[in-house]
């Protein structure tokens, strides 16, 4: 059992017209998801509120129907649930290809996503695009998700290359949602502890604001505090983007196998046990 | 329009000024706009390019690179005040005082693109022929990363899951014996770093090189994990040549094989 309290929001920022991302957050579920859309007009919109939608439901449905439910994708190196996610990342991949195929003015949309889906003891990390996710244990941050751009790609590749780039590059995706018929997610699934906190946003936030920032205003803050103040920062220094920010926290991880009131138990038998021996 | 001025340590030695519609040339040759006289700088080194109202440099692939702000740039979009250093001379560039200064975000909002995927993966094939497939896909589990015991029990166990649990419960991907080692005693999680290890459960917490986990720790090529009575090895082919097969009878480690 995992108890889990968190927060999240987005704005469209200073520059934009309209908001291109999308959230998703349920405590009960486990899971939390973030999108950032994009294509000319309102197909940015569409497509990241698609990938949101299609994710959330495949996951509710998966959770109603227990372990028999089918999974679109089965890949035997990931556990049950972490099937799950991929196969909603999977269908929602296809829900906005084929909505871009069948209208003119939703050609060539596209969105990111970045999800974590919580079982029991660990969680899943899954993400397409730049969008990223990260972790904050024992006082430290890091990026648990893999950023899909030609720069981030370059730098794993070739470092010196990489600086080299403009920073024209820093936003041109190698995979995105629904621009092709299939997309492959990163998918990593992490044991999970107590006060352990994570941290989804968009690039709209990350592109403002360094990792010890974000750092430094989750710890000072409450998350509902953290994520305004996370809002607030990115559009101080410029707004240019939608900014959206997930902050959740575990509360509580009750590890079933060792707790005080199964130890007392067991001593109280052993008492129990040398008393009854002793009169004996 | 922007004025450009080329300076040699702090002293100025030149002026240039830059006009819509119009490219300027820096290099070491003479058939250059602005001329450098210095063997750090290429014969046609860097030129800026006059685009709508505003002005872009762009490095012609100089030996020694191009420079704003001491950052190496490819192409840069100039602003007010940036200082573009070439070999050790600079260049200011700078608008007259009063000029309208056109403004960048009108419509140059950073805006994400999509990389047509398989046009991107042939250009990168095209100019660097030499990278491996794989090594782009990046996020792809290597089967090259394994356990091995090293006591209390016998084999190897290669990571190739996302998430590897060990511990006593006989569903476990290693199952150990042990008065005190937990149900799932601990878990081997990829991560896009590499492999970390979590404590999860059980009196008798793991231990990476004798130190007890807290949380979770990244494991690094050889580490040696204790669990109750098992002891473990982790091995990271990908990022090492040395392949330990052989465990050295005295020290009770593996011995580097001879080459």
């Amino acid at each position: 059992m995992i108890a889990i309290e968190s927060a999240g929001i987005t704005h469209v920022g200073k520059k934009r017209k309209g908001n291109e991302d999308a959230l998703f957050l349920d405590d009960a579920l486990g899971l939390y998801v973030v999108a950032d859309g994009m294509g000319g007009h309102l197909a940015g919109e569409i497509a990241s509120q698609l990938v949101v939608k299609t994710i959330s439901q495949h996951i509710l449905q998966a959770k109603n129907n227990g372990a028999s439910g089918k999974n679109i994708v089965a890949d035997n190196t990931l556990s049950h649930a972490a099937n799950q996610l991929l196969s909603g990342i999977q269908l929602s991949n296809k829900v906005v290809h084929e909505a871009s195929l069948d209208n003119d003015s939703f050609r060539g949309m596209g969105s990111t996503v970045s999800a974590v889906y919580f079982t029991d003891g660990t969680f899943i990390v899954a993400n397409v695009g730049d969008s990223p996710i990260y972790l904050i244990r024992d006082g430290k941050i890091k990026l648990i998700s893999v950023l899909h751009t030609v720069l981030a790609e370059q730098a794993a590749i070739d470092p010196a290359n990489a600086e080299k780039l403009g920073m024209e590059f820093r936003h041109v995706l190698t995979r995105a949602m629904g621009t092709e018929s299939s997309v492959k997610a990163d998918i990593y699934e992490i044991q999970c502890f107590k006060d352990d906190i994570l941290v989804i946003s968009s690039d709209g936030l990350s592109d403002k604001a360094s990792p010890d920032e974000i750092l430094t205003l989750v710890n000072q803050n409450g998350l509902d505090t953290a994520c305004r103040k996370l809002v607030e920062l990115a559009n101080d220094r410029g707004g240019d983007d939608n900014v959206t920010t997930i902050v959740l926290k575990i509360k509580k991880l009750k590890n079933a196998r060792i707790n005080l009131s199964r130890i007392k138990a067991i001593t109280g038998r052993y008492f129990a046990r040398l008393f009854s021996s002793a009169k004996t | 329009m922007p004025i450009l001025t080329l300076k040699f340590k702090d002293s100025a030695i030149g002026e240039y000024q830059l006009q819509k519609g119009l490219s300027l040339t820096i290099g070491r040759r003479t058939n250059n706009d602005v001329v450098i006289e210095n063997l750090a700088v290429s014969g046609h080194h860097a030129k800026i390019d006059s685009v709508g109202d505003e002005f872009v440099l762009i490095d012609l692939q100089s030996k020694n690179g191009s420079f704003v702000n001491e950052k190496i740039v490819n192409t840069h979009w100039l602003t007010d005040g940036d200082i573009i250093n070439i070999g050790k001379h600079s260049l200011t560039f700078k608008y007259a005082d009063g000029e309208q200064i056109p403004d960048a975000d009108s419509d140059k909002i950073e805006k994400t693109m999509i990389m047509d995927t398989s046009q991107y993966r042939s250009m990168m094939k095209k100019s660097q022929p030499n990278i491996p497939e794989s090594v782009i896909k990046n996020g792809e589990i290597s089967s090259e990363c394994g356990l091995a015991f090293l006591a209390g029990g016998h084999g190897k166990i290669d990571l190739s899951n996302r998430i590897t649990k060990i511990g006593k419960h006989p569903e476990s991907d290693v199952v150990i014996k042990g008065m005190w080692v937990g149900q799932t005693a601990a878990a081997i999680s990829k991560r896009p770093d590499g492999f970390y290890i979590s404590y999860v459960g059980g009196l008798s917490k793991p231990k990476i090189n004798d130190k007890a986990i807290k949380h979770s720790v990244i494991l690094n090529d050889l580490d040696v994990i204790d669990i109750g009575p098992a002891k473990l090895q982790f091995h990271d082919l990908s990022h090492s040549k040395t392949k330990i097969l052989r465990i050295d009878k005295d020290t009770g480690r593996p011995a580097p094989e001879a080459l």
